[in-house]
């Protein structure tokens, strides 16, 4: 079942790198952004999954009395999502309130006009 | 004196400095976005406070060799798994984090006057202090997701503060480009680390050093491929460069200095890293040559770039690029007179950038505009701007005897030697492109002296006033850096770049310092092998003592003998009638005519005309197009390493 | 006492040889031969061979007159520091062995120091704020991107051919080298270089057909317009001293190594070996050709004259 999650995490980041690089409305490159993110944010989770694992939740007693199995599913990588996530979220906002921004000052948020620095 | 600095006090310094920016950071927006004073105190306080426990560790890292190594909240290694985040400082990250204090501190300084006309101040501070903690974080760390928070914020930071002055034209535009390739770079980084982790359960940089010890599989060949290039966004490498120029371009010209002294510093820190320590593979011919085609590319495109520019910073911009094309194919040299020239050459990038883009500053703050073909003659107006501007513009083209000319021949050395050594053609041609392109960058600056501070003063320009003190204090320090590390080039060698990359070199101690004793030859990693350097290039004391007699001879013969030779020279009175005193115009009343930045080089630019149309319309200003390069050069780099390093 | 000695050396060096006092007296004496040959090759008499350094006296008396554009302090200095790192230049340059200031990166050395005369005249044009003098700056500096490219492939071209598999820059080398293995000149391989080396000559100094940048006829002399008096008489002295930098320069490159055991002498061959040259590549250039359009000298540069030391590297590098 795992092989699918790579198979999407690499689709997502694909998909999300071609809408940047063709989209013109700014707020779809936008969207392309946070695709990438979610793409990789699936990788991350795909590499810490242990099928058939338990959670890594233990109390005291689990682990005194043995009954803790060692085979779980790598809690780190789901950290590591985690705050991927707060950042990617981070990132698409700052990007929108600068569409917006751009809105306001060019009237138009089609990339082939916003380029006043070029050359 | 200093007894209380044990090692076991100092190695907290470095996290404090991290944590004290940040924490200041916040403080800035709480108690400072009213108060002018307590805003100012409070960012000069983090920064000098950042500079002095860097400084502090010189002693015991730079000089006695020692490598600190911290976990935070004593989170030490469990049978060999790092646990906690570690930050661990030897050489290199010390040399870094020198650049990084120093640029911090000037910038500050600098900012205070120079902001002090726009509104807001309170988030400007917040970001700016964001920035220095998150690239000191970034070249402090031990532990590879960390530095990926750090480049986060490193990039958000940095995108703010680019659109901080979102009335200036294009502000908005540069922050949203730069925001879209930064963000694909860091994903390309975070999907190495994500592969990186699959491979070895691990997030510490030295752990992962020991695990990868076995040679590469295709994940990690992947891996590495995608943080390559995500480093190579953040040290602007071309053609990952095209949005840093803009944003350098309309950033405020005390972050324009941030980045280009330390924000690409950090790619740059991140790339050596990279290559010598975490992967460890710059034992491979092709990827040596990879690096410096790399880096030969991005000089030449960069410098072409400048040449065709209008606008004195956006001109500084491409130089940034150019020269860190400089840095990055001294380092893919894989020699210690290589890695010795680029650290030199990063250091001194740090200076004279710096020190141009607060000239260029300096300028934007008194005539209003950085637009080449609109200034002129403003060194009468602004002379001491223009001589820090001539000393850093000799620097940068690297004539003798300022710092540029020390790291560049180096460079020139080492490439050379690389070629005679491995017989590879490749090299000699590196070369040549180096030395070429030093000569363009001569000539940019040139054009940038001949268009801003020589030649006619435009009427519109006639009450310019020089610029308050305390922007001129970090100008003046720049220059004397400048002098003094290319005068002194011995010191700087024997006491920063040597054992920045000694410590490059020696893989195992890095790995042996954090991880415990024994554990990187349980892994069977091995050190570089290390050459030594003969550094004999010229004895500059000695000849700069020649220049001054000379200079002094010289002085002498022409000023004095008769009186009114060398004597006469300008008439106060400003009685135009007297054509003696007027510019020559064939026997025609003289007016107002002066040769713009944009009229110089024609026939250079005639004669390559195909090119910079080409060259000029890659850099469309289309954010698409710039997301394309980015992923095609990812692309190129993936099958590149897959071909050659696999 | 030994300080004193070194001291005492020192100075002798920068001052009277191979320094200064040399540097001048042979410059002068080159720019006296040229226009001699010249006037010759034009069926003229010519001005005496020491006409040149009348006319420096003659401007070293004359008023210096600033013009009220001009930025005062770079217009004077300019000329003295093209002066200055001429005259430093001098002293990495061995007079058959006899370097005083020799090290092992000094061909580096001497191209970046090539380039502060160039940019001293490109400052003080820049700095009086004439027109004219602004289009001879653009000229001046799109002359030195052209013959900078065949002048560096010149010398990395000796380099391997001395160097082999290690890495020498050094002139002193260069020179011991040839008087072990017989003149560079004398390996065909080397001789387009040479040839563009000979090429580079006249457009480093600046003399007519490639002296766009002064370019009396049509742009007034273009840096020089606004200069008078003793700073004029400087840069005309840069000038000659430049004619005798590059031809000796181009002596120790590929004449090098010529060792009689005494000084003097060494330094009479090498003034008879730089008026030759002076004459092969400036006089008779001179008299034979136009002045080129700085496009056509731009092109010319990066694709002729680049090709030849480009043939030479090639072959070099191909181990002949």
């Amino acid at each position: 079942m795992i092989i699918v999650n790579y198979v999407v995490a690499v689709l997502l980041l694909v998909l999300g790198l071609y809408a940047v690089c063709t989209q013109k409305n700014l707020i779809k490159v936008v969207l392309g952004l946070g695709i990438i993110d979610y793409g990789i944010n699936l990788l991350i989770v795909s590499v810490g999954f242990n099928d058939g694992g338990t959670a890594p939740i233990y109390t005291m007693s689990d682990l005194l009395n043995g009954v803790a199995s060692s085979f779980f599913v790598d809690p780190v990588p789901q950290a590591l999502t985690l705050t991927s996530i707060v950042i990617g979220a981070c990132v698409d906002a700052m990007a929108l309130a600068l569409v917006i921004m751009i809105y306001r000052k060019y009237k138009t948020i089609n990339s082939d006009e916003v380029r006043r620095i070029r050359g | 004196m200093f007894s209380f600095l044990t090692l076991d006090f100092v190695k907290h310094f470095p996290v404090v400095a991290v944590m004290g920016l940040f924490l200041c950071a916040f403080l800035v927006e709480i108690f400072g976005s009213k108060n002018k004073i307590i805003r100012n105190t409070i960012t000069l306080i983090a920064a000098f406070g950042a500079f002095a426990l860097i400084t502090a560790l010189i002693k015991p890292v730079l000089i006695d060799g020692n490598i600190l190594a911290y976990w935070m909240g004593n989170w030490e290694p469990v049978e060999g798994y790092a646990i906690g985040i570690g930050y661990e400082i030897d050489a290199l990250n010390m040399f870094f984090a020198l650049l990084v204090v120093t640029t911090i501190l000037l910038a500050a300084i600098y900012s205070i006057k120079y902001m002090a006309r726009d509104h807001h101040l309170g988030h400007y501070y917040t970001l700016f202090l964001m920035l220095s903690g998150s690239v000191l974080g970034l070249v402090l760390t031990g532990d590879i997701f960390n530095m990926f928070v750090m480049i986060e914020i490193m990039t958000f930071a940095s995108v703010a503060l680019t659109a901080f002055r979102n009335n200036k034209n294009g502000a908005l535009e540069a922050g949203f480009k730069y925001l879209i390739v930064g963000s694909i770079g860091s994903s390309m980084t975070l999907a190495g680390i994500a592969l990186l982790y699959a491979q070895c359960h691990t997030l510490n940089m030295a752990q992962i050093s020991a695990a990868l010890a076995n040679g590469l599989t295709p994940t990690t060949v992947l891996a590495f491929a995608l943080m390559f290039a995500g480093f190579g966004v953040k040290s602007y490498l071309v053609p990952f460069h095209a949005p840093a120029a803009d944003a350098y371009m309309t950033a405020p010209t005390s972050i324009s200095m941030v980045f280009s002294g330390m924000v690409n510093k950090a790619g740059v820190y991140g790339m050596i890293r990279l290559v010598y320590i975490i992967f460890r593979a710059m034992d491979l011919p092709a990827l040596q040559l990879m690096l410096a085609t790399f880096g030969t590319v991005t000089m030449f495109v960069g410098v072409t770039m400048a040449l065709a520019q209008h606008d004195f910073k956006r001109l500084l911009a491409f130089h940034s690029i150019s020269q860190i094309g400089y840095v990055i194919t001294a380092i893919g040299l894989a020699t210690v007179l290589g890695l010795e020239a680029g650290l030199f050459h990063a250091m001194n990038h740090t200076l004279f950038k710096g020190l141009l883009f607060l000239t260029a500053g300096a300028v934007l703050y008194a005539t209003g505009t950085t637009d080449l073909d609109k200034l002129g003659g403003l060194a009468k107006k602004m002379p001491k701007t223009a001589i820090c501007f001539l000393i850093g513009a000799f620097s940068i083209s690297g004539l003798p005897p300022f710092n540029g000319f020390a790291s560049k021949w180096m460079i020139y050395q080492a490439t050379y030697q690389k070629a005679a050594e491995t017989g590879n053609f490749a090299y000699a041609f590196v070369t040549i492109v180096a030395l070429v392109v030093s000569v363009m960058t001569l000539a940019s600056f040139i054009k940038v002296t001949q268009a801003v501070f020589f030649g006619q003063l435009p009427k519109h320009l006639e009450d310019t006033k020089e610029v308050p003190l305390s922007m001129r204090v970090p100008m003046w320090i720049m220059s004397a850096l400048c002098i003094l590390s290319g005068v002194f080039y011995g010191f700087v060698e024997k006491f920063l770049l040597a054992p920045a990359a000694k410590a490059v070199l020696s893989v195992t101690n890095y790995i042996d310092k954090m991880m415990g004793e024994g554990t990187a030859a349980a892994a069977g990693v091995v050190d570089y092998a290390a050459n030594d350097v003969v550094l004999t290039l010229w004895n500059p004391v000695l000849w700069l003592v020649l220049f001054a007699i000379v200079l002094i001879a010289v002085c002498i013969v022409i000023l004095t003998g008769d009186k009114t030779r060398g004597r006469v020279l300008a008439k106060t009175e400003t009685d135009s009638e007297d054509g003696k005193y007027a510019t020559f115009f064939g026997g025609e009343q003289s007016t107002h005519s002066h040769v713009a930045g944009s009229d110089l080089f024609w026939g250079f630019k005639h004669d390559f005309k195909g090119y910079f149309k080409f060259i000029q319309g890659m850099h469309s200003g289309v954010v698409n197009d710039y997301a394309l390069y980015a992923v095609v050069g990812a692309a190129l780099i993936t099958v590149l390493m897959f071909v050659f390093v696999h | 006492m030994e300080t004193i000695v070194t001291i005492l050396t020192n100075a002798w060096s920068v001052l009277v040889f191979p320094g200064l006092l040399f540097a001048v007296v042979v410059g002068l004496l080159l720019a006296g031969i040229d226009r001699k040959i010249l006037a010759r090759m034009q069926k003229r008499k010519g001005p005496p061979i020491l006409q040149p350094t009348y006319d420096f006296f003659k401007l070293m008396g004359k008023e210096t007159i600033i013009p009220h554009a001009a930025n005062r302090k770079a217009f004077l200095i300019a000329p003295v520091l093209g002066f200055v790192s001429l005259v430093v230049l001098m002293l990495f340059i061995p007079v058959f062995g006899y370097s005083p200031f020799s090290t092992n990166g000094d061909l580096i050395i001497v191209l970046y120091l090539l380039t502060i005369p160039a940019v001293a005249l490109i400052v003080g044009g820049s700095a009086s704020g004439s027109p004219y003098a602004g289009i001879g700056i653009s000229r001046e500096m799109v002359t030195m991107m052209a013959y900078e490219l065949p002048l560096v492939v010149v010398l990395l071209t000796v380099a391997k051919k001395v160097g082999g598999e290690s890495l020498v820059f050094s002139l002193g080398e260069i020179g011991d080298w040839q008087a072990a293995n017989g003149l560079l000149i004398s390996h065909w391989a080397l001789i387009p270089a040479a040839i563009a080396m000979l090429l580079v000559i006249p457009a480093e100094v600046g003399t007519q057909p490639f002296d766009v940048a002064e370019a009396e006829t049509e742009i007034c002399e273009g840096t020089l317009v606004e200069y008078s008096g003793a700073p004029l008489a400087v840069f005309k002295l840069n000038t000659a001293i430049k004619m005798f930098v590059m031809t000796s320069l181009f002596t120790v490159l590929f004449f090098g190594g010529i060792d009689t055991g005494y000084i003097a002498l060494n330094a009479v061959i090498l003034v008879a070996i730089c008026s030759v040259l002076t004459v092969v590549c400036m006089t008779l250039a001179h008299a034979i050709c136009a002045r080129l359009k700085i496009e056509h000298l731009f092109k010319f540069y990066w694709t002729v004259v680049t090709a030849l030391a480009a043939i030479s590297l090639i072959l070099v590098w191909l181990g002949l």
